[in-house]
């Protein structure tokens, strides 16, 4: 008689164990809790290449604002994420999908560089991250801005949750793409020089910045060309906190407390310093062990005497 | 979240941390337990607090304790902070479309080590499905996190000593739970250090 | 067609005629009278209004947000009329005060409790104490507790279904002695010894149940109302900060105090732990 083992399938995905308590707790209490969510403008574009007489390449710029429904829940997050040494991606939208999203699919293009023996193309990357968008039908809330330099020459796109893509010179996206976009319809030309190119993405940003409620705080930048990636973190700082002339410090033991556990991380020991192990030793007075008195000794189990 | 209330928050000072939590339990408007802590050690120097429904509280607590054994008996070393940040953010993550109602806050001192001998400070927060963020101030979370906010962004300040940072996160938790009216019912304070670890139980309001 | 648009835009039931305008006095008539509510002037007004206000929880997606948090009590007994509230008021979770008087002193013989819409109340209580003085003016007697309750109930029960939302005791002492009545915006009135009003009311029951009795001195009395509110303040998330303490004599009511809800719960604490040492060493001594 053959026995047959059935494979365990392997748990992989998503857990959706907690959905229908959720759905449930949601009926009956005030409203779900409010993910994170990337009120956001972020922005790339083309440059160089033509009679720019520059290297082609591509600049990606994003703000730093991260919000929890009206609550600024971040004053200085990053949202140029790193796909591989020479692919970038900004996320906008549910903070967490784009932030497991382009982790996810950055171990995947690592994984797929070193079965191929090459680096990864763009359009690789863009294609992995829509077919995963795609798969969840815009539940996973990841709105991307996809730029690099491969093999074939630079590229940029942008990926929108439900797991389309578009191919542009110059794209924005979030809520602040509206602002940032007027920038960019505005002065953006081709075969702009890299200079040029990161001061108007540092411009459209600041629209953002500026203009849009969800978006603020600072200037990231990154410029991808086929000498490497550059990342310019916090490039600008438009909106620093103004210094505090006086402190609040209160005063020591303004707070009245009922109860108090002090655990000391040091371990204390005390160390009987000796000139030979057993010896008899002048001026060291010798503590004999007495008869059953260690573990054991009781049952007759002592080896000293 | 507002099913049983409560509230946590962390802040970083000079070469310390703290982490400080309510003590309330409710079921909706009526008060059930006063000795509901919600901060729990990981190790010597890793702290973190579960603020939000009370049955995930344990869920995830127990979850944890599975997870940073077995990273214990792998690794056979201690997580540190960031570690243990992503730990519970990818354990979040995992359900994604149906979320455990906790918004986590981590407080650690990450020790020294070879490559780097004097680490910094660490506290970081998440929202209900895992989206960190480490601020270099203080974290918040719970049904008086808008009001820590606030209070916090007035009252904490850099390097602060551990008995000038215990009294800025005091005040500043018990002055935001005093305006909401799903935290309280006691508090209590976890100042970490190198050296050691003061615990302090606050005479809060009690209504 | 003019009928409809006419029937629409000015509700039939309130006279709102020019010649009413002119006589009396403000928004009231030449009777003293108030002269109608505007009514938002839409279909259904009812609806209208529910979907901007929250009264009672219904719509926690508001945008006008009414406190409802409260605890407020009143019971008779020998030496009169004790009345005892919280001060807090919410607006979600949100504290939006801790120093309201929700004890409202409509003339220096009545007092009215404030629970539901805090406005609703503060309004039309005031509005009782104008038609009480009224009746005092026309009568050269002070109104009676069930006549001014009574006022106010048929008032509100005109606006019925209107939202408006309050739970209120009318407190005093007339000829027939100390005097309470309940009155709601739903048009209930009832007359009686001990009641409670608010979120907190099952809280404050329970300890005032345990301790009433009729023949309470003043001092127990007084103890035993602040002590269910600060009861209720310390178990109900929307009770709570501090106590307002009032006491109707024959000769009107008096103020007696305002106490710290938290405090006094570390008194009541620290008597409870005396207690229990003194009746454990007694114990010790037995044995």
């Amino acid at each position: 008689m053959t026995v047959q083992i059935q494979p365990q399938e392997e748990a992989v995905g998503f857990d959706f164990s907690n959905y229908a308590r959720n759905q449930f707790l949601g009926q009956h209490m005030n409203g779900l809790p409010k993910a994170t969510s990337t009120g956001t403008t972020i922005v790339g574009l083309k440059f160089g290449g033509g009679d720019s007489g520059e290297e082609e390449g591509v600049c990606l710029g994003a703000d730093t604002r991260a919000t929890a429904g009206d609550i600024v829940a971040d004053k200085n997050c990053e949202k140029i994420h790193y796909l591989t040494p020479m692919i970038r991606c900004c996320g906008a939208g549910t903070a967490a999908d784009t932030e497991f999203v382009t982790n996810l699919i950055s171990s995947n293009l690592e994984l797929h560089a070193l079965s191929q023996g090459r680096p990864v193309r763009v359009v690789t990357a863009m294609t992995m991250l829509k077919q995963y968008l795609f798969r969840y039908q815009g539940h996973v809330g990841a709105h991307l801005v996809l730029g690099g330099v491969d093999s074939t020459g630079s590229h940029l796109f942008t990926i929108h949750a439900h797991g389309s893509t578009d191919k542009l010179p110059y794209v924005t996206m979030g809520s602040g793409s509206l602002a940032a976009m007027a920038v960019f319809e505005s002065a953006y030309k081709p075969y702009l020089k890299r200079e040029e190119a990161v001061a108007l993405v540092a411009r459209a940003i600041r629209a953002g910045i500026f203009n849009d409620l969800g978006s603020g705080s600072n200037v990231d930048v990154s410029i991808i060309t086929k000498a490497g990636c550059e990342t310019l973190r916090n490039y600008e700082m438009p909106n620093e906190r103004g210094v505090k002339s006086r402190n609040y410090k209160f005063r020591r033991g303004t707070t009245a407390w009922v109860k108090e556990n002090i655990r000391s991380l040091i371990v204390k020991e005390d160390v009987k310093i000796t000139s030979g192990a057993g010896k008899e030793q002048p001026g060291i007075e010798p503590h004999p062990v007495p008869v059953g008195a260690g573990p054991g000794g009781e049952e007759g189990m002592d080896v000293d005497s | 979240m507002e099913y049983n209330g409560g509230s946590v928050v962390a802040m970083i000072g000079k070469d310390c941390v703290a982490i400080a939590s309510d003590l309330r339990l409710g079921q909706q408007s009526v008060g059930v337990a006063m000795n509901f802590d919600k901060v729990f050690p990981v190790n010597d120097k890793l702290y973190y607090g579960l603020p939000g429904l009370a049955t995930d509280v344990y869920t995830l607590r127990e979850q944890l304790r599975f997870r940073v054994n077995m990273y214990r008996m792998k690794e056979e070393r201690e997580i540190t902070p960031k570690t243990f940040t992503h730990l519970v953010s990818s354990t979040l993550y995992e359900k994604r479309f149906g979320p455990y109602f906790i918004e986590p806050v981590v407080a650690g001192l990450p020790s020294p080590t070879e490559l780097d001998p004097h680490p910094k400070p660490f506290i970081s927060t998440m929202d209900t499905i895992g989206c960190i963020t480490t601020p270099k101030d203080f974290a918040v979370a719970g049904t008086a996190s808008n009001k820590l906010f606030g209070v916090a962004e007035g009252l904490w300040e850099p390097d602060l000593e551990p008995e000038d940072l215990f009294e800025t996160i005091s005040q500043t938790l018990l002055n935001a739970v005093d305006r909401d009216a799903l935290s309280g019912w006691g508090a209590i304070v976890h100042v970490i250090t190198h050296d050691k670890v003061i615990t302090r139980q606050l005479r809060a309001r009690m209504d | 067609m003019n009928a409809i648009i006419q029937n629409l835009s000015t509700p039939s039931h309130l006279p709102t005629t020019e010649e009413d305008e002119l006589k009396g006095y403000g928004n009231l008539d030449e009777m003293g009278r108030i002269k109608g509510m505007q009514i938002p002037r839409v279909p259904d007004p009812t609806a209208f209004l529910n979907l901007y206000t929250d009264s009672m929880s219904s719509n926690p997606e508001a945008k006008i947000k009414l406190a409802h948090g409260t605890t407020t009590l009143a019971f008779r007994f020998k030496g009169g009329i004790i009345v005892a509230v919280d001060s807090r008021a919410t607006a979600g979770s949100y504290i939006a005060s801790g120093t309201v008087k929700k004890v409202i002193e409509i003339n220096p013989y009545l007092l009215g409790t404030m629970a539901g819409g805090a406005a609703d109340c503060q309004y039309w209580e005031t509005y009782l104490g104008m038609r009480c003085r009224l009746y005092e003016l026309r009568n050269k007697e002070r109104i009676s507790v069930a006549a001014a309750s009574k006022i106010l109930s048929n008032i509100v029960y005109g606006y019925k279904g209107r939202g408006l939302s309050m739970g209120t005791m009318i407190c005093g002492w007339d000829k027939t002695g100390p005097a309470l009545f309940y009155v709601d915006s739903e048009g209930q009135r009832l007359k009686g010894d001990l009641f409670s009003v608010g979120s907190g009311s099952t809280f404050a029951y329970g300890v005032l149940d345990q301790g009433y009795s009729y023949d309470l001195s003043d001092e127990e009395a007084q103890e035993l109302g602040r002590r269910s509110i600060i009861a209720a303040g310390h178990r109900d998330a929307f009770s709570g900060n501090t106590c307002n303490l009032y006491h109707v004599r024959e000769n009107g009511w008096e103020f007696i105090g305002n106490y710290d809800v938290s405090q006094q719960w570390y008194e009541y604490e620290a008597k409870k732990k005396a207690a229990r040492e003194a009746a454990s060493s007694e114990m010790a001594v037995e044995v």
